[in-house]
């Protein structure tokens, strides 16, 4: 399956796998039961440039192309798809908005830490009334002076709990329709900044997804990202690479499901014989295995293109709707392999369950996805 | 004046498919014990500067190791690759790495994982010392410079023992002397970028086929079977009182407590 990819890129999974089987995979059960964020892993992370995987030598950062960000996030999913979800968010949609549409100032002053994780990202889009609809956001930033002065009530913020550093959206313009959408950078400790409670989700429970709510809350004129009515275009930029992230996170689960089902399929014995001999489960293996081969090409191919300095968002629609679909079908399966021992908690795939479940709905829907798609192959691109 | 290491590594082979011993990119990997000697060496050059340079013998499949030597932090590799080389047992090996090494010329301490997860025979190490007429001092845990002497300290089951040397030395590091580092990604970036394995071959090292190989290999393997471990299964029967007293007097028996 690695044929495609350069020697760099096996090094990257070789290096990233070990890491993660040696400090995340003992305790990948204990966090999400105890929806606990694992500091004492992160920080590990953090020295080993996993939080600024794409971000220059200069800035801190560990200076990787796409395909090795997406082997990165694929691999620290495959363990744990909550922390892969920490890392994906933090890089895609915080960091590289910063620096694609930051000024060389903002860029020195926001990244560096970023990248060495002495602070966590978050993008703050969604709010009670809009999630698909990103135009409908109530938000507002009002500019005053040499400020802006924020009134925000953001929800499902992934890395909520944590975040230091957060992306608002919000109307600069409230009169402007889409195109009065801005960007503006809050700083966690900014007076009005409240981080909320920490939902008590499904799956992904070791990440602190929580809302944040922003009550005219002050930050200077210049955390303005890019310019006035900016928002909507860095928000589906930023978007549009998340998406491999997200499709890679997928992936990751997709692949820990299967490993799973196989390792117990040749173990688990009914009818004299080790259940993978019957025709059934082998089948349902092979479909397992073509489904998580077919959603890593895509993936990695949205990622080549990104590297190629090519359109991929069409691509990276793909691979993210068809790899979080087969995510949640092949942790289903497994689910199934394992009978009642896979909805039990004492084995692994009943949280690849509950975790795959969300990758088709959060950044970008299923729907919005093939949306996506299908005007693209519409356009004839 | 900095420190000048050498660390020879091997790519061990993890999987032998069907039975076959071949070597490919895929089936290998940096040897384990290898890497407490890598670190072991960096921690040396961040004390006393200097420079870390990888060596090892192998087909190109040993390239990834190498790799993963420089995106630990060794500022250079050296592949030695030559068909002649296909069948060389240790001593082969062993005077194989030491025109290698004689080649790269001035350093002060040759490293060696103290055994290889492959074939686990721990005597290249010793083996090139006596090639090059270097002191050896070999399960290596601790190097300290004190009044212009290195004294190195060697872990032997239950004992340290101390040694003060003159430099060059060559050492075999202990599994557990130093806790390895996780490769980043911005090592592995530069590694990949920055950096290129240089390969040898025989001729550059001024060694002939003879000298090498099958012909130069005094011993050679002429099978390869897995070793089968015997178990056996005893049940105890009876009331759980009588299966607690068995079992205590079984594990008193057999040493295990006492």
């Amino acid at each position: 399956m690695d044929t495609f990819l350069s020697e760099k890129n096996k090094a990257v999974r070789r290096s990233v796998r070990a890491f993660c089987e040696r400090n995340i995979a003992p305790i990948a059960k204990d966090i999400d039961q105890e929806a606990r964020f694992p500091w004492e892993v992160v920080e590990k992370m953090g020295k080993l440039g996993y939080f600024g995987i794409q971000v220059p030598d200069s800035l801190s950062g560990a200076g990787m192309d796409s395909v090795s960000s997406a082997i990165t996030m694929e691999e620290i999913s495959r363990v744990s798809a909550a922390i892969g979800l920490c890392v994906s968010v933090h890089n895609s949609v915080c960091v590289y908005p910063l620096m694609q549409f930051g000024t060389e100032k903002q860029k020195k002053k926001w990244i560096p830490p970023l990248a060495r994780c002495e602070k966590i990202g978050a993008f703050c889009l969604t709010e009670p009334n809009a999630g698909s609809d990103a135009a409908g956001i109530e938000a507002t930033a009002l500019r005053d002076g040499d400020s802006y002065v924020i009134n925000a009530n953001k929800v499902f913020v992934t890395n909520g709990g944590i975040a230091d550093t957060c992306l608002i959206f919000a109307r600069t313009d409230p009169e402007a329709g889409r195109k009065g959408i801005s960007v503006i950078v809050a700083e966690r400790g900014t007076k009005g900044f409240v981080t909320g409670e920490l939902e008590d989700l499904s799956g992904m429970r070791a990440n602190p997804v929580s809302s944040i709510r922003l009550t005219d809350c002050r930050v200077p004129a210049e955390n303005l990202l890019g310019k006035e009515g900016m928002g909507l275009e860095i928000g589906l930029k930023a978007l549009d690479t998340g998406r491999i992230g997200i499709a890679a996170q997928a992936l990751g689960i997709a692949q820990a499901a299967l490993e799973e089902s196989v390792r117990y399929a040749k173990q688990r014995r009914q009818f004299g014989v080790p259940i993978a001999r019957h025709q059934s489960i082998s089948s349902q293996l092979a479909d397992m295995a073509t489904k998580v081969d077919a959603a890593r090409l895509l993936v990695y191919r949205a990622a080549f293109l990104r590297d190629q300095g090519k359109s991929f968002t069409k691509a990276a629609a793909m691979a993210k709707l068809y790899a979080s679909e087969i995510s949640s079908e092949v942790a289903d399966m497994a689910v199934q392999i394992h009978g009642g021992y896979g909805y039990s908690k004492s084995y692994p795939v009943e949280r690849y369950y509950r975790d795959a479940r969300v990758t088709r709905i959060y950044e970008g829907t299923s729907e919005i996805h093939r949306m996506v798609i299908a005007r693209s192959v519409m356009e004839g691109s | 004046m900095g420190l000048n290491i050498i660390v020879c590594i091997k790519s061990v082979i993890i999987d032998a498919p069907g039975g076959k011993y071949s070597r490919t990119a895929e089936n290998c990997v940096l040897n384990p014990f290898d890497r407490p000697a890598l670190d072991f060496a960096l921690s040396l050059r961040k004390e006393h500067g200097g420079s870390v340079t990888a060596l090892s013998m192998g087909p190109d499949a040993s390239e990834p190791a190498l790799f993963e030597a420089m995106a630990m932090g060794a500022d250079r590799a050296f592949l030695l690759n030559d068909s002649a080389l296909i069948g060389s047992d240790t001593l082969a090996t062993s005077i194989a790495l030491c025109a290698a090494v004689a080649k790269l010329k001035s350093f002060d301490l040759l490293f060696f994982g103290a055994r290889t997860a492959d074939s686990d025979t721990g005597q290249v190490g010793p083996q090139a010392a006596v090639g090059l007429d270097l002191p050896l001092i070999t399960w290596v845990t601790r190097i300290k410079q004190s009044e212009g002497r290195f004294h190195v300290t060697r872990r032997a089951d239950g004992f340290l023992e101390e040694y003060a040397v003159n430099l060059p030395v060559a050492l075999t590091i202990h599994p557990e002397a130093v806790k390895v580092r996780d490769v980043g990604l911005a090592g592995i970036e530069s590694a990949f970028q920055k950096k290129k394995v240089k390969h040898f071959n025989l001729q550059d090292i001024g060694l002939s086929p003879g000298d090498v190989g099958e012909i130069g290999s005094p011993t050679k393997v002429i099978s390869l079977k897995r070793a089968i471990k015997k178990r056996e299964c005893v049940f105890l029967t009876g009331t759980v009182e009588k299966q607690a007293a068995d079992l205590m007097e079984e594990l008193m028996k057999s040493g295990l407590i006492n």
